[in-house]
């Protein structure tokens, strides 16, 4: 008899996970547990029938009623996606994630961080453990068909670079022939590290690690001759080179660049709605820029005549325009007094004036000659 | 069993509902469907939302061109992301093969060790196994690789010891090197080893008739020596020495074990050493204090009666428990992937990094680690049974 009852037992067990399994279905998936993220679930828990709505029911609403935005980040960049020693996440990735906060929720804060390693970030997105991925990642053919995410749009235009010690005299790319080179394994940059190298004909020896602090460590013990990654990138970890080290000086990057990296936010495929709020979340920081909207004058401007600047009334929803985006009038008001334009947020993360101290490059407005173009919110 | 079997001839059987052995088989049955049903459930619902996601669902992908290099390797990346498996499948299997062999002597060594009747060995041993044994393993490798092969004499001022390099990005040793008619010559170096085979036979044959000495070892050694030498001599010298040479911070020659690799192998020799030095201990002392006594009455010596009575004795109890630490040191190389060792998890990793479906790949990896852990538990089982036969 007891016996039996064992046996009756083990069959209730997968009954009930299959009656899981029949509610999960509308969502494809959804629930796969983000063991960190207590608050979030919450939420969900007690907004149950909003759960039960038909699979129409896409990720903006989702992230509306859970009240908090699930975002992938990098945890490992200084002055990128940072997890500081209070345990804040900073850096100019973490302001996008910000800002399609203030977008679609009103509050920049309501941020769940998960920090993903570069080659978990796409069946985290997949998973729908997250929302967006703004995790410097590379826009690619592959990564838009295959990994089914969608590229908004670029937040920061990047090349691949090489980074040696200054001491050991490698004038170029060419130099580097019998070298090891270390860096992130996948990356973009690994497949380019070796089409570079193979095209020049150059044998080396690549060391791909699985985080940038095992891959700093190997670098700092001469394990490898050249580092090679993101140029934003190895700015950051060459302002924070150890000083007994010889401090930022004793490295050196490469003048070469690479490849192209135009890095920027993904968002799953399907989901259009979802895809255009954060596009057009980061978007408006960039038309702040050019309407010189910054922070500390939004308030101003928002005493405008609608018909003195139309422009900038639609832009910050004075007279109430909506273009349909699923998200406040005043979105855009939100995004700048919470976060800043882009301006800002490129100068308090990586702007000449901060440890990187990275020189803009392409990353300024077309109208300076740079590739940040806002197409026109009407 | 006639008492039991009486309801059934008088024809009082239970209805089906209350016959228990009908329903034994029917709650199997049962059982085996909803599993089946919850698996095939569980697999469609993928299917289905990878299909939704745009993701492919067949195995295609194997065959296209990997993109990345894999470091000390032969593999490029035009060789396809199955040739990559297979790569870091070989990684394991190479270090796992090592590891077992070196830790089983390292093991059984340490474990006679902890029952020497000298203090000092003893306690060094037992210190050693107390150590290791109380360490998270991964602690352990992330110890070894920064902290210590790491911190080894970078590559240019090298450290050379006669034909051994030591530098922090590989131990270099000397190795043999071949020429091209060197398949001749193993296939010589066979040949004379069933000549030395036959010659021990032989002696053995001898000693058995005639009592003389065997010295099977001598004979037979001294048949091979002969023939392989001889066969070195004519074929100019088919299979040499190499020694590592260091110029500029490129070796050439010898023996290459990338730190990566050396690290892994040591963490996991070292660690599972410790374990399987308990489990030595553990059998020699489930050898009843009577057979060493006896052994010792007889006139044998301590090692004697080591190597005749109880290790024999203890090693049919050791091999069970050895075989689940083989299997668990095999499964253990995984965690190479925190050092950047390419094994089979890192390899599946970086394909998946590179956006290759990760389901279909991390399915391949596990039927390739079940495949490893069913092939030494097999090999394990036949040793087992053939010493318990033969001692029984």
């Amino acid at each position: 008899m007891r016996h039996r009852k064992f046996l009756t037992s083990l069959l209730v067990v997968p009954a009930l996970v299959l009656a899981a399994c029949n509610g999960d279905d509308g969502n494809g998936g959804d629930e796969p547990a983000l063991p960190e993220d207590d608050g979030g679930e919450e939420v969900d828990a007690a907004e149950g029938e909003e759960d039960e709505a038909p699979p129409a029911e896409g990720t903006l609403a989702e992230v509306q009623s859970r009240g908090v935005l699930n975002c992938g980040v990098n945890d490992a960049v200084p002055g990128f996606g940072f997890l500081t020693a209070e345990g804040e996440y900073e850096g100019f990735d973490v302001e996008f994630c910000r800002a399609v906060a203030a977008a679609v929720l009103g509050d920049a804060d309501a941020v769940e961080y998960t920090a993903l390693t570069a080659e978990a970030r796409f069946t985290a997105l997949q998973a729908r453990e997250i929302d967006v991925l703004i995790r410097n990642t590379t826009w690619t053919a592959s990564r838009d068909g295959g990994e089914s995410g969608s590229f908004t749009t670029t937040t920061f235009y990047d090349g691949q670079g090489m980074m040696v010690r200054s001491d050991d005299d490698y004038g170029s790319l060419d130099d580097m022939q019998d070298t090891v080179v270390c860096t992130l394994s996948g990356t973009t940059t690994e497949l380019n590290l070796e089409s570079v190298f193979v095209a020049r004909g150059l044998d080396y020896e690549p060391l791909t690690f699985e985080d940038n602090d095992t891959l700093r460590e190997a670098f700092l013990a001469e394990r490898c001759d050249g580092w090679t990654s993101d140029k934003s990138q190895l700015a950051a970890f060459r302002a924070e080179w150890p000083e007994d080290e010889g401090g930022p000086d004793a490295l050196t990057i490469l003048d070469e660049t690479m490849s192209k990296e135009p890095l920027g936010p993904v968002t799953l495929d399907g989901d259009v709605e979802w895809f255009d709020a954060v596009r057009w979340a980061v978007i408006v920081t960039i038309q702040a820029w050019e309407f010189e909207i910054d922070s500390s004058n939004v308030e101003e401007f928002l005493d405008v005549d609608p018909e003195e600047d139309p422009e900038v009334a639609r832009f910050l929803g004075v007279d109430e325009f909506d273009a349909g985006l699923g998200l406040d009038p005043d979105f855009a008001v939100n995004v700048i007094q919470q976060v800043g334009n882009y301006q800002e947020i490129y100068e308090r993360t990586v702007g000449p004036e901060t440890a990187l101290g990275l020189d803009p490059g392409f990353n300024t407005l077309w109208t300076e000659g740079g590739l940040l173009y806002a197409p026109p919110y009407r | 069993m006639s008492a039991r079997q009486q309801p059934n001839v008088t024809g009082t059987r239970p209805p089906p509902w209350r016959d228990e052995r009908v329903l034994r088989v029917a709650v199997q049955v049962a059982f085996l469907a909803g599993v089946g049903a919850l698996l095939w459930l569980l697999g469609g619902n993928l299917v289905r939302n990878m299909r939704a996601q745009g993701m492919r669902t067949d195995f295609g992908f194997l065959d296209q061109p990997a993109g990345f290099a894999l470091t000390g390797t032969d593999f490029s990346s035009r060789d396809s992301i199955g040739d990559a498996l297979l790569v870091g499948l070989q990684n394991t299997i190479v270090v796992s093969i090592w590891g077992i062999i070196l830790a089983t002597v390292l093991g059984v060594l340490v474990g006679i060790a902890r029952l020497s009747t000298n203090w000092l060995v003893r306690k060094c041993a037992a210190g050693y196994v107390e150590a290791l044994r109380n360490v998270p393993l991964i602690v352990f490798l992330l110890f070894l690789y920064l902290a210590v092969l790491q911190r080894l004499p970078r590559i240019n001022d090298a450290f050379d010891a006669g034909g051994f390099v030591f530098s922090n990005r590989g131990l270099y040793a000397p190795w043999v090197a071949v020429a091209e008619n060197s398949g001749i010559f193993l296939a010589i170096c066979a040949g004379a080893l069933a000549l030395a085979a036959i010659v021990g036979a032989w002696r053995t044959r001898r000693f058995d008739a005639t009592g003389e000495p065997h010295h099977r070892v001598l004979w037979g050694g001294a048949a091979f020596l002969i023939v392989a030498g001889v066969a070195w001599a004519v074929l100019d010298r088919p299979v040499s020495i190499t020694l590592p040479s260091l110029e500029g911070r490129n070796v050439s020659g010898g023996y290459e074990l990338s730190v990566e690799h050396g690290a892994l192998l040591l963490g996991l020799l070292l660690y599972m050493a410790a374990f399987i030095a308990e489990i030595v201990r553990g059998s020699i002392l489930a050898v009843p204090k009577g057979q060493s006594e006896a052994s010792h009455a007889l006139g044998l010596g301590g090692f004697q009666r080591y190597r005749y009575v109880v290790l024999p004795q203890a090693l049919r109890i050791a091999i069970p428990p050895t075989g689940n630490e083989f299997i668990n040191l095999a499964k253990n190389s995984a965690l190479g992937i925190a050092i950047a060792f390419p094994e089979l998890l890192r390899v599946t990793r970086i394909a998946i990094g590179q956006g290759q479906p990760a389901p279909q790949l991390v399915g391949i990896m596990m039927l390739l680690y079940l495949a490893i852990s069913l092939l030494l538990s097999v090999v394990v089982n036949l040793l087992n049974r053939r010493l318990t036969r033969r001692g029984a």
